[in-house]
């Protein structure tokens, strides 16, 4: 009987993207990684290099993670051409070295887009989802804890699409994937989930307005519906979320009046 | 009213509303464009084609509808080019691979090419049926069988319409998304028939030139 195939673990060549800062131009750098233990997330594989590139004195690839369970949003990287890597609905750290290959070449950039500035190698700054929320992805009021449950009934369909949406961990897969490096498919996803609750519903129509001036602040690109961003999607947001921001922004666009005071138009 | 259409239409939504809406009124031309020119296969001689190019263009309003739909025309194209230079812009470094995750499609892919040989193609068909030998032009269906004849304009003609179609199979379903109409019920429904629009009209208006084209060569 032969021996696994993995039993001295797989033999792996990965080219990473070195970028010593924001201005610095950056390049790939190539590793050998022998006896990798396909047990290992991506991330895990990351660290083990990271700690032979520390002992030879050289300095580690820097990349963001944080909960390592798919949950936080904070895990990046564009592998092999795929934002969070091959599997589908699954973020990086999730992501486990036993779906590559012995002697398999694996290419690893940041998510490239220009409102997702690369910090240092495959970190980038994502604070534009910051300011985007900040504009209005929120609701104002603060109600207190948890109300009873029944006092504010919500049907279960309703429950379950806001929940969808809900699910937006803001990791920047979609603007990753997004030829035009368009930020919609999270700016839907957030809207969506606060209009379709009572909640959140009085203020549908200042939060679609003030979210997306917001985003088109940040420098993304526009939406051509090339649908990318939903096949990217660690947590499965689907594309009819962006078509939801549509009706509410031209809802909100033909419902919006002028501000209280100012001068009429013409006047 | 300005300001508030200014910020409507300046928004990223409301580029891509822009593009939807000129889309659209552009696809209800062609609709009716390929009905009146059906009339070329309605007699032998073409004179029902002839009547109805005598009668349209004796109209007052038509110079102001051709105005209108030239301005549909650039609206739709100076805004693509807008939009596909800042969508360029948004990323400044490409990815080293960029293999795809399934979502995008040729046709989407190739909106700014297809568009591009459409307009080629326009260009084309204008200087022939609309700025040509104005005495030709008395006798509209002599001249279309005429140019439809010679196989460089055949040729022509079916690389622009299937560059059409396929800007059509995703520009359709596009437009239908932009303007918010999206249901797991009905959108693979809607995605299927603008395929099918697309290539019906496609093919509606290339058979004109294959027809007559094959009629001339058997002749």
């Amino acid at each position: 009987m032969s021996a696994p195939t993995h039993a001295k673990g797989l033999r792996i060549t990965l080219r990473v993207w070195r970028q010593s800062g924001p201005s610095a131009s950056g390049a790939f750098e190539t590793h050998a990684l022998e006896s990798v233990s396909p047990d290992m997330s991506f991330l895990e594989m990351l660290d083990v290099l990271n700690e032979s590139l520390v002992g030879t004195g050289k300095s580690p690839i820097s990349f963001d993670h944080d909960c390592r369970e798919g949950i936080c949003g904070a895990c990046s990287l564009v592998i092999d051409g795929h934002a969070h890597g091959p599997d589908a609905e699954t973020t990086t750290c999730q992501l486990h070295m036993r779906h590559y290959r012995d002697g398999a070449t694996i290419t690893v950039e940041p998510f490239r887009a220009n409102a997702f500035p690369v910090v240092r190698d495959l970190v980038v700054d994502r604070s534009a989802f910051d300011r985007i929320i900040a504009a209005g992805g929120f609701i104002s009021v603060n109600t207190g804890s948890a109300p009873e449950a029944n006092s504010l009934p919500v049907g279960k369909p309703l429950a379950d699409e806001a929940m969808d949406n809900a699910a937006c961990i803001g990791c920047g897969a979609c603007v990753a994937a997004c030829p035009n490096a368009s930020a919609m498919l999270f700016v839907a996803a957030k809207i969506s989930h606060l209009k379709l609750l009572p909640q959140g519903a009085p203020e549908r129509e200042s939060r679609a307005l003030a979210m997306v001036e917001a985003m088109d602040k940040e420098g993304f690109g526009n939406c051509t519906n090339h649908y990318e961003c939903g096949a990217a999607c660690p947590k499965g947001i689907p594309v009819s979320s962006i078509a939801r921001m549509n009706r509410e922004f031209l809802r909100a666009s033909l419902k919006s009046s002028p501000p209280r005071g100012a001068a009429p138009e013409g006047a | 009213m300005m300001a508030w259409l200014q910020k409507l239409f300046g928004s990223s939504i409301g580029k891509k509303l822009w593009m939807a809406l000129t889309g659209l009124l552009l696809l209800g031309f062609l609709v009716v464009h390929l009905a009146e020119n059906l009339l070329l296969f309605s007699d032998r001689d073409g004179a029902a084609f002839d009547g109805y190019v005598h009668t349209l263009t004796s109209f007052a309003w038509i110079p102001l509808a051709e105005l209108v739909l030239a301005g549909l025309f650039l609206a739709h194209i100076v805004q693509a080019i807008r939009v596909s230079l800042q969508n360029r812009a948004a990323r400044s470094t490409p990815y080293a691979l960029n293999p795809g995750h399934g979502g995008r499609t040729l046709a989407s892919k190739s909106m700014l090419v297809t568009g591009s040989i459409v307009l080629l193609f326009l260009i084309l068909h204008l200087a022939q049926f609309r700025f040509g030998d104005a005495a030709a032009r008395e006798r509209m269906a002599a001249l279309v069988r005429g140019e439809f004849e010679k196989p460089l304009v055949l040729a022509a003609y079916l690389l622009g319409l299937m560059a059409l179609a396929i800007h059509l199979s995703h520009g359709i379903q596009s437009a239908l998304q932009t303007l918010g109409l999206s249901h797991p019920r009905y959108t693979p429904l809607l995605q299927k028939l603008s395929v099918l629009i697309a290539v019906l009209l496609a093919l509606g208006f290339a058979s004109m030139p294959v027809y007559f084209f094959a009629s001339g060569a058997s002749r």
